[in-house]
């Protein structure tokens, strides 16, 4: 049956007409899709890491400790909210909101499933990648209006960092727009019904990967919270639910950037048996998991040597693999 | 253990030892007992040249201290050698209580902080020292630890009758 | 009230700043405090400042008896306690011309070694944990945990230990000991290759420790730096090798020395020498004599009077015990020299001019055990 002919379903979609009524559901299931989200890899996190280093990871609340998260922000809301005496108190507090805008807006145009998209958008993309340079001028603020040293040092490294490595980014995902020829999330996962573009970009994909990583600020390129340097960067003087929100951004960031990648190298929702939903989730978690992975094996890269890396080494490689892309499509 | 080789470099050490202070007293310590090879009593002046002379044979500056006895401090400087045949040197000097020596931390830079520590315990003023500052104990403390004055209590008077 | 004198403040203009890594600081291994004056991330000026955990062992050594003061040479060093407590045994029988049994410096050498594997262990974890890989340091925890379950059947403890007594050991090493080490042994052989792939191989690890914090020969000679520290500069100085004691003459090892002088050698250095002490360790098993564990010493020793200096190696470096004794029961002084003192005070000379990350390095493979400092 379809859920669209009760009456009381018709009735909303007239008050409010068709798009409106969309949007505000898909608002709302984004509202509580983002905490559980982040809770469950927050969760996911703590019991890969554990099984990579030979222990269980949280056992103890809910079976496998699947509700430690739950309880962790229960902990975390009880807290008191601490603001530093010499701090910028209204930037202070302004911070954790602005970072918690980006990580809920960029869902609005990710496709989950042909029909699961909240907003279909002609530049999808373009969106995505303005919302999330959001992220690096929240931790400048917080970084700033702590007045501790450290939360500034990693503030500064993490909008070099971040400025550094959008351009690679960007780059690489421009290989995929001149493919397809569409700034559309949806477009772009319809053209990779036959082929995943991973293996017409292979170049474009690793470079992809290794510039969200240090976008999102994971290991190794968490040089922005690096805890035996900078105690914890730009959050240092963040307690309570402020910290729980830079925490609940970072994770859903990479939740976005893994489905950026579903989207834009493996193919969206595209897989043979079962609905598309199934299948873009399986990829996304497949991809946060390698990110996973990733951090709990390799040490960190010293500072200069990110930025050398970033602009020595991925943006020519990332221009040098648009213009074949280019050359190659102009001439075929 | 090339005991030759060990006799050379002490008779060299000797040498230049007995070139470089010719008024001080240089010994053969008794290794098995003490485990030091060579003993050499200093007076005032002698510290520092003796410093020198070991930089200059490529020992390094084991440790420094001082021990605190009734009448008087006796610093004590442990040299030895990275050799194959191992050598250690004791230089030590008898200084009034209200001496001051001279530092050796312009040939040594570790003595820095090893004359530092000596100061913070016993409260020794050395020369020309160039950051004579506490190190372990607080910086306002108006006390020296490792003076045996210091920290006699009732108790331990009574656990020192007990036992001695 | 604590008051701390720092960096000249008035030296401090608008681009240069000063930071305070620690006292509670996630990569300082305890209470050191490193001021430093920073240009961006580089750093100017760097100074130690320490005392921390200052508890006065040195006082208290004079205030008890000579046996009263072994418990407290395992918390001197507390991750090397067995070998400071062999020294400190080793360095009174010297003044008092105690012997000791064969089969008691064959146990004190294995124990000392199983110890310093684990002090090793962690050293390294830790240091690779400051460079940012934290998986390694849970695998040499578990690793370590087998040393200290092997430490903890014979001595009692797992940390501070008090195992060593003048004229011997406490309690006889038994079979399940002795299969058990040899097992230990064989695993941490084979862990290694996961080791060398984890760490040593990694190019991340690899760019963060060449070249990084190097320490010269010249530079070891000034500030009397030892131990693995002095053998990544180029030294083959270790007091086992060079101012033999115990039983180590007996055993066939080596002292593993690289050129570099940098963290990747100092790195190294701690690699080899572990694979040096299970060597060291085979043998001892393998030529464990039979006999007493302890010789006939009297409840309370009474030294004759007189001063002796005793040198052995820590896995940090040189310790020396300077003793002196009136011919009482209580000792009349001891100092201790420890190696992390004079390896910490190098880094005034070799952080300026280097990153903070690598300060951080740097700090972590010199492996200094803040207690042991402040003594």
């Amino acid at each position: 049956m379809n859920i669209t002919q009760l009456p009381i379903i018709k009735e909303i979609y007239g008050f409010l007409g068709r798009d409106l009524t969309a949007a505000v559901t898909g608002i709302l299931i984004i509202l509580v899709f983002v905490p559980l989200n982040s809770a469950f890899l927050v969760w996911l996190e703590r019991k890969v890491a554990g099984h990579i280093q030979l222990r269980p990871g949280p056992m103890e609340v809910g079976p496998h400790g699947i509700l430690q998260t739950l309880i962790d922000a229960v902990k975390l809301m009880g807290k008191e909210m601490i603001t530093p005496k010499l701090a910028d108190k209204f930037l202070f507090w302004l911070a954790p909101i602005i970072i918690i805008i980006p990580a809920i807006v960029c869902f609005v145009v990710i496709p989950f499933s042909p029909m699961m998209q909240v907003r279909e958008m002609n530049v999808g993309i373009l969106l995505i990648f303005s919302f999330s340079s959001l992220t690096v001028l929240s931790i400048l603020m917080g970084g700033w209006a702590s007045n501790n040293k450290y939360a500034l040092i990693g503030a500064v490294r993490a909008v070099a960092q971040n400025v550094a490595y959008e351009i690679p980014l960007l780059l690489s995902t421009m290989s995929i727009i001149i493919m397809t020829n569409s700034f559309k999330m949806s477009e772009i996962t319809a053209a990779q019904s036959g082929v995943w573009f991973i293996f017409y970009q292979p170049v474009a994909a690793i470079i992809f990967f290794i510039s969200t990583t240090a976008e999102t600020n994971r290991a190794p390129f968490d040089l922005v919270e690096a805890e035996s340097e900078l105690v914890s960067g730009f959050h240092t003087e963040y307690t309570g639910m402020r910290f729980a929100l830079f925490f609940l951004a970072e994770y859903t960031n990479m939740f976005i950037a893994a489905s950026m990648g579903a989207v834009l190298f493996f193919g969206g929702w595209h897989g043979p048996f079962f609905p598309g939903l199934i299948w873009f989730m399986v990829k996304v978690y497949i991809l946060i998991f390698v990110i996973i992975w990733v951090r709990w094996t390799f040490p960190r890269l010293r500072f200069d040597q990110l930025m050398n890396f970033a602009w020595k080494f991925m943006i020519p490689a990332a221009l040098l693999n648009l213009m074949v892309t280019a050359v190659l499509l102009k001439v075929l | 253990m090339p005991t030759e080789e060990r006799k050379k470099l002490l008779g060299e050490l000797k040498n230049s030892l007995s070139g470089a202070l010719p008024e001080e007293r240089i010994i053969s310590g008794d290794y098995a007992k003490t485990g030091c090879h060579l003993e050499v009593r200093l007076s005032d002046a002698g510290m520092l040249r003796v410093a020198s002379v070991m930089k200059e044979k490529r020992f390094y500056l084991e440790t420094i201290t001082a021990v605190d006895f009734p009448d008087s401090f006796e610093l004590v400087y442990f040299y030895s050698t990275w050799h194959q045949d191992f050598c250690r040197l004791v230089a030590r000097i008898r200084i009034s209580k209200e001496a001051s020596p001279r530092s050796v931390s312009s040939v040594y830079p570790e003595a820095i902080w090893l004359e530092r520590e000596i100061y913070d315990f016993f409260g020794i003023r050395f020369l020309d020292h160039p950051d004579l500052r506490r190190i372990l104990n607080p910086d306002n403390a108006d006390y020296f630890p490792l003076l045996k004055s210091f920290g006699k209590t009732k108790l331990t008077e009574e656990i020192d009758d007990i036992l001695c | 009230m604590l008051n701390i004198k720092t960096i000249d403040d008035t030296t401090i203009n608008e681009r240069v700043y000063q930071l305070n890594l620690g006292p509670q600081h996630p990569s300082t291994h305890g209470v050191l405090h490193l001021l430093m004056k920073l240009d961006g991330e580089v750093v100017v000026e760097a100074e130690p400042i320490v005392g921390y955990s200052h508890r006065g062992h040195e006082k208290m050594a004079e205030n008890r008896i000579w046996e009263q003061f072994l418990p407290n040479t395992s918390r001197i060093d507390y991750l090397s306690g067995l070998i400071y407590n062999h020294g400190y045994c080793m360095a009174v029988e010297k003044l008092c011309g105690i012997e000791v049994p064969e089969r008691a410096e064959y146990i004190r050498v294995i124990t000392s070694e199983l110890n310093r594997i684990s002090s090793h262990l962690l050293g390294i974890m830790a240091f690779v944990m400051d460079i940012g890989a934290f998986t390694p340091f849970l695998y040499g925890w578990d690793d370590r945990e087998h040393v200290l379950d092997l430490l903890e059947r014979v001595a009692g403890s797992r940390l501070t230990y008090c195992y060593n007594r003048f004229g011997g050991v406490r309690n006889d090493i038994d079979r399940e000991f002795c299969d058990g080490t040899r097992r230990f042994i064989d695993r941490l052989r084979g862990r290694f290759s996961d080791y060398h792939n984890l760490i040593t191989e990694n190019i991340i690890f690899i760019k963060r420790t060449r070249g990084i914090g190097i320490i010269t020969e010249d530079t070891a000679l000034d500030f009397g730096v030892t131990g693995p520290t002095l053998r990544g500069s180029g030294v083959g100085y270790d007091v086992r090798k060079n101012e033999p004691y115990s039983v180590y003459p007996e055993f066939d090892f080596e002292i593993p020395v690289r050129k570099e002088g940098d963290v990747m050698a100092r790195y190294q250095v701690r690699m080899a020498e572990m694979e040096q002490s299970m060597n060291i360790i085979e043998q001892a098993l393998d030529g464990l004599p039979q006999g007493p564990i302890r010789s006939k010493v009297p409840l309370f020793i009474d030294p004759p009077a007189g001063d002796c200096y005793f040198a052995f190696e820590s896995a940090r470096g040189a310790v020396g015990y300077y003793i002196v004794s009136d011919g009482t029961r209580i000792p009349y002084r001891i100092k201790v020299r420890t190696p992390s003192f004079s390896n910490l005070f190098v880094l005034t000379r070799i952080l300026p001019g280097n990153f903070i990350a690598d300060c951080i390095a740097t700090l972590g493979s010199i492996d200094v055990v803040v207690p042991e400092i402040d003594r």
